[in-house]
């Protein structure tokens, strides 16, 4: 461990203050308190730590960068393994061989691997991007030699065990449920396929396609791409290169070969006019709105010019998109543009999350924004501003060893020219205002732009279709005409066989533990009356509820809904009156803080609203069928609201809860707070299976 | 297959322990001067990287808070981003993000501080802004209003709206007598009628007694040159009046006055959780290095004691998690928290059983030697990643000379944490760890939030 260059600098420091303590010790300065922002002083040149590169025997490429002024080490091996090497189907197989490097190999178990790195207080970690999977680790210096250990073990004999690609495989779809719930990332998903089209860079992971990755696939991947030829082992710390080399050949003894070649990468689409890809997501509150186009190879010149411009637009809180959009427009929580790169094409977008009912102004000041940007020259303060952020921040990025070895392996791994750090800021600083504007010229193309929408389509497709033609899909893809944005709410006739009396009771399940149970009842007290009743206890009687709703046999509207619940013994009561187009009384319904949501209720409702406590009785007696399509307007007493709530039905699946093996539809509910999915039996009556609630830990099944 | 590769496992264990562990790594040099209206500055020159961290520190948390009063310091921490006499609302980031540096803020029960890292031909800009809020800051009814409300805000999001958090925020009070030491018997968040209580004259004359320079400590990390650093500090800070010195802290607290048991219910919580706080001694008593490494051993990892015993071999618990005074050193004596969230089905009362029975096992038997060198090879990882960066050092600084007898002991203390052994770490544990100096919540769930 070296304190050498620590104890250099105290000597020069100590006779600097010696100086220092010859001068009259506080001279107040002739001017007083600055009254403004002081200027700023000669910019100090970035000194990046040389770094030695060489090219070993079996084709490695080593870069070594050392940094001796802290005793630690960060090591990255990169492979040409990314997201765009997954075979077609298999999208997501990259990210689970990443992820399972580092869950057993032939010499240690997942937790001798976590306990051994641990135990020397470093980390090591893999990852999968678009282009590259990297597996990296630090350690203090004098544990390089186990970090390297670490890193060969996992890189050459990772056994990848079948129970281990199970935990990995349900965590990704348990991750993937809750970005599907939520709006940016489904438009991020939709955007990428629009702009590649059939290149791999515009490719998302799947239910299916996480379902269709076999063991094989995993052990198949990494024999075959985590190969010593074209790939980048990047060291930077305190080690010397001799060290380095010795530790390599030890870690790695015997390792050759090279990976397949990468995938082709076809040209992106070409589109001659915008269009929005509106991405129906019924009872969304905002929409979320994407804008972009590919752009250029990540060595073109046009990077810095476009970096600077990019930043004035959409840089941050001190940028065009969100001084407009969001502080003087109201209109967004916030508003960027961003420039990415990848090996192949990279791509610029522009986004915003936006309220509904203004998401067509807003549509149009962000593409107002991206004309005015390519058409009239940046001011030079604006200019300044987002220059002095960018060549700012840069050494900010080059602090540690570790964040040393991350740009360093970025130049390398995307081909940007070794002098490329070096020249970093000088090239920013020298971007004029007209370089900004033709670099937008060249990089914002309007006439091909891709747009993404994703928010109520119902709301949305009016508004914007005065922008550009629309195209409408479901959240799966599937394309909708503008007739299922409303489907018919009322003509949906109930099947009456579906009401026969009887009693449904269901546990409620977190994390695979019961934690209380649902009961469900349908009566008919008199010919032309309905009842269904519904009690739950949960955690041992810490919630309770009881519910009533009295509904019309032959219609299914409801009548009456009354309710009680007791939380923590705290018992609120809801009582409510529907008739003449409007439901009256009063709410009560308690919050998670411990306070009580009380609401004297008396709304006007659309035709057909049925109460949403009424839900679980009516979704059975649908006319369900394959692939289609039904919409409820259903009224929540607790928040005194008129919702949509879309059902979307799949195909007869089997289902096994409890109280038996069925063959079942499988609905998808959308547009209630918490997206959920319900299981109902095919056969009459047809009974509530299962149901699911995205992103949440519980689910509800049936016992008998 | 397995039988080698289990020699060559063993082999590599004997060897990582046996590496020589240094105590010399991570030193920094530093220098110190004060002003005459008793601001003290102390800077380090590390010329690697043009960049500098400005790091302020006031001598002031929710320590020196008063009955009636508390959430203060954390409500004036806010106050400090509202804008002074020559800078405008929002113009303090804005002009830091136009310089591409980062700052923010943080408060804690005894310092609050203040802090922006700058390319270093900035640091004029950033010593000047913390030079304004420090001689005039905006203190105006409409800026205390908006920033009580976003406190308060902020107290519903991060702490009334999480599970467990309430819990583990109020219980780290419960171990001390809000007569006998209030500075550590009340929340650094504060109550919502205090804060509701509070009034702008309050606030001034929180200023006026701790945001004065002869409270203050300035550190400055980087690419910084003395001569132009002493201009600079000069010219911005030296006029800014001396203010008394604030009235002295003071906390009464005896160790194991008997075992305190608590049962909370708690509405965000799925799952109920055990909560074991101990009492600890001030950050500068010699019994802090063992105590710090027997944290690491109870609760830090997959390895960890806690993690094996509770969460996987008996697996009464989704997780536990030990921490040792979460948000920062103290000068008066601190917590030692252990947190266990149940698995369903698990009965509290069981968990807090196994809980306890590992906490008695390392008080009657110790740790192993292999334990202790894992947590001396984690505690020294962390004291020297602690080191990295320009506004890392500048903490060390700080905290070196907020908490410790002499800044110096930052190039020093690796060595009493190296020096730590097992029967230490066994002392501690049997004088600390004592059941009769435990305050003991139980944490119920209100279930019900879970069903929507």
């Amino acid at each position: 461990v070296r304190a050498g260059g620590r104890e250099g600098g105290r000597a020069v420091s100590l006779a600097a203050a010696a100086v220092l303590a010859a001068l009259p010790p506080y001279r107040l300065s002739a001017q007083g308190f600055p009254s403004t922002p002081p200027k700023p002083t000669r910019l100090s040149p970035v000194r990046f730590p040389p770094f030695k590169e060489a090219t070993l025997p079996n084709g490695l490429q080593l870069v070594v960068i050392e940094h001796h002024e802290q005793p630690v080490v960060s090591v990255t091996l990169s492979f040409r393994a990314g997201a765009i090497c997954d075979p077609p189907g298999k999208e997501g197989l990259s990210s689970l061989v990443s992820e399972l490097l580092s869950k057993g190999t032939d010499n240690r178990s997942a937790e001798q691997i976590a306990s051994t790195i641990e135990g020397v207080g470093g980390t090591l970690a893999a990852s999968s991007g678009a282009d590259f999977l990297a597996i990296s680790g630090d350690a203090l210096s004098d544990q390089a030699g186990l970090v390297f250990d670490l890193l060969g073990d996992v890189t050459l004999h990772a056994t990848f065990p079948e129970t281990e690609l199970e935990l990995a495989r349900t965590r990704a779809l348990s991750g993937l449920a809750l970005q599907l719930s939520q709006p940016g990332a489904v438009a991020q998903r939709f955007f990428g396929s629009e702009i590649y089209g059939r290149n791999p860079y515009g490719k998302s992971p799947t239910r299916e396609s996480y379902r269709a990755i076999t063991h094989d696939d995993v052990t198949q991947f990494a024999r075959q791409r985590l190969r010593p030829a074209a790939a980048l082992l990047v060291v930077a710390g305190d080690v010397t290169e001799a060290q380095v080399r010795e530790l390599v050949d030890k870690a790695f003894p015997g390792w050759r070969g090279a990976p397949p070649a990468g995938p082709t990468l076809p040209a992106p689409p070409v589109r001659f006019a915008p269009d929005i890809v509106l991405v129906h997501r019924p009872g969304s509150a905002q929409a979320n709105l994407v804008a972009g186009n590919t752009t250029t190879l990540p060595t073109d010149p046009v990077y810095y010019p476009g970096r600077v411009v990019t930043q004035v637009l959409g840089g941050g809180a001190d940028s065009r998109l969100f001084r407009i959009l969001r502080e003087q427009k109201g209109w967004t929580y916030g508003a960027y543009a961003s420039l990415h790169r990848y090996r192949g094409i990279g791509y610029w977008q522009a986004t915003a999350e936006v309220r509904t009912e203004v998401a067509d102004s807003a549509l149009r000041e962000l593409l107002h924004q991206v004309e005015l940007i390519r058409t009239q020259t940046v001011a030079d303060s604006e200019l300044g501003a987002a220059k002095g952020f960018l060549v700012g921040s840069f050494p900010l990025t080059i602090e540690t060893p570790s964040q040393i070895a991350g740009q360093v392996a970025n130049v390398k791994l995307l081909g940007l020219g070794d002098d490329y750090l070096r020249l970093y800021r000088e090239r920013l600083s020298a971007v004029t205002a007209s370089q900004a504007r033709a670099a937008a010229v060249r990089l914002y193309r309007p006439k091909a732009l891709t747009i993404v929408v994703v928010g109520d389509g119902a709301k949305l497709a009016d508004r914007l279709k005065t922008i550009a033609p629309i195209r409408l899909v479901d959240v799966d893809g599937k394309p909708l005409t503008p007739a299922d944005l409303n489907p018919p709410t009322a003509p949906v006739a109930f099947d009456p066989a579906q009401f026969a009396p009887h009693t449904d009771s269901s546990r409620v399940m977190i994390q695979g533990n019961p934690a209380g149970f649902t009961v469900s009842e349908i009566r008919r007290p008199s010919p032309d009356s309905l009842l269904y009743l519904e009690r739950s206890n949960l955690g041992n009687g810490a919630f309770q509820q009881q519910t009533t709703v009295v509904l019309d046999a032959a219609t299914g509207s409801v009548r009456q809904v009354d309710q009680v619940t007791v939380q923590q013994g705290q018992k609120v009561e809801t009582h409510l009156t529907y008739g003449g187009g409007r439901v009256k009384g009063t709410s009560a319904a308690p919050q998670a803080d411990g306070t009580v949501k009380r609401l004297d209720i008396d709304t006007a409702l659309p035709a057909r609203t049925v109460d949403e406590n009424a839900v679980p009785l009516l979704v059975p007696a649908l006319p369900l069928a394959p692939g289609s399509t039904f919409a409820l307007t259903s009224f929540t007493p607790s928040e005194n609201v008129v919702k949509v709530l879309t059902f979307k039905v799949g195909s007869p699946e089997s289902v096994v809860v409890p109280a038996g093996t069925f063959q079942a539809y499988r609905i998808d509910v959308t547009g209630s707070r918490v997206p959920f999915t319900m299981y109902v039996s095919t056969e009459t009556p047809r009974r509530i299976l299962k149901t699911e609630f995205v992103g949440q830990p519980f689910v509800v099944e049936l016992v008998k | 297959m397995r039988v080698p590769s289990l020699v060559a496992g063993v082999l590599l264990l004997g060897a990582s322990l046996t590496s020589p562990l240094s105590g010399q790594s991570g030193r920094i040099a530093y220098e110190a001067f004060t002003l005459p209206n008793g601001l003290r500055v102390l800077y380090s020159e590390d010329h690697s990287t043009p960049i500098v961290s400005v790091d302020v520190w006031y001598n002031t948390g929710s320590r020196n808070e008063r009955p009636g009063r508390s959430g203060f310091a954390h409500l004036f921490e806010h106050m400090m981003f509202e804008g002074s006499a020559h800078v405008k609302k929002g113009e303090h980031f804005q002009l830091i993000s136009r310089a591409g540096g980062s700052e923010n803020g943080s408060t804690a029960e005894d310092r609050t501080n203040y802090y922006e890292t700058v390319p270093s031909n900035r640091l004029n800009l950033a010593l000047w802004l913390e030079a304004d809020r420090m001689r005039s800051l905006a203190i105006t009814e409409e800026n205390f209003h908006n920033q009580r409300e976003t406190v308060k805000e902020e107290r519903r999001l991060r702490i009334d709206n999480q599970p467990y958090s309430p819990a583990f925020i109020d219980g780290m009070t419960w171990p001390f007598d809000s007569s006998a030491c209030f500075a550590y018997a009340h929340t650094v968040i504060g109550s919502m009628q205090d804060l509701d209580a509070a009034q702008l004259s309050d606030v001034k004359a929180f200023f006026d007694t701790y945001y004065a320079p002869n409270n203050a400590t300035l550190v400055v990390v980087g690419d910084v040159r003395p001569l132009e650093l002493r201009r600079f500090v000069n010219q911005y800070f030296s006029d800014i009046p001396r203010h008394p010195d604030p009235p002295a802290v003071s906390c009464t607290s005896s160790l194991s006055p008997g075992i305190q048991r608590r049962e909370v219910t708690d509405v965000h919580a799925n799952l109920p959780a055990v909560l074991r706080i101990y009492r600890v001694p001030s950050h500068a008593d010699p019994d802090t290095p063992p105590i710090e490494l027997l944290n690491i051993i109870l609760g830090q990892g997959e390895s960890s004691r806690l993690n094996v015993a509770v969460v996987r071999r008996e697996q009464a618990a989704l997780g536990t998690q030990v921490a040792m005074n979460p948000f920062d050193s103290r000068r008066g004596p601190g917590v030692l928290l252990a947190l266990a969230i149940a698995n369903q089905g698990v009965d509290a009362l069981r968990l807090d059983t196994l809980l306890a029975a590992q906490l008695d096992t390392v008080r009657a038997t110790g740790v192993t030697a292999e334990e202790l060198t894992k947590a001396k090879n984690t505690f020294r990882a962390g004291f020297i990643h602690n080191r990295e960066t320009t506004l890392g050092k500048s903490e060390e600084l700080h905290h070196y000379d907020t908490f410790h007898p002499s800044v110096s002991e930052m190039n020093t203390d690796l060595e009493r944490y190296l020096a730590v052994t097992a029967d230490d770490i066994r002392r501690v544990a049997v004088k600390y760890l004592d059941p009769a100096n435990a305050v003991v919540v139980i944490v119920k769930p209100a279930a019900g939030g879970a069903a929507q």
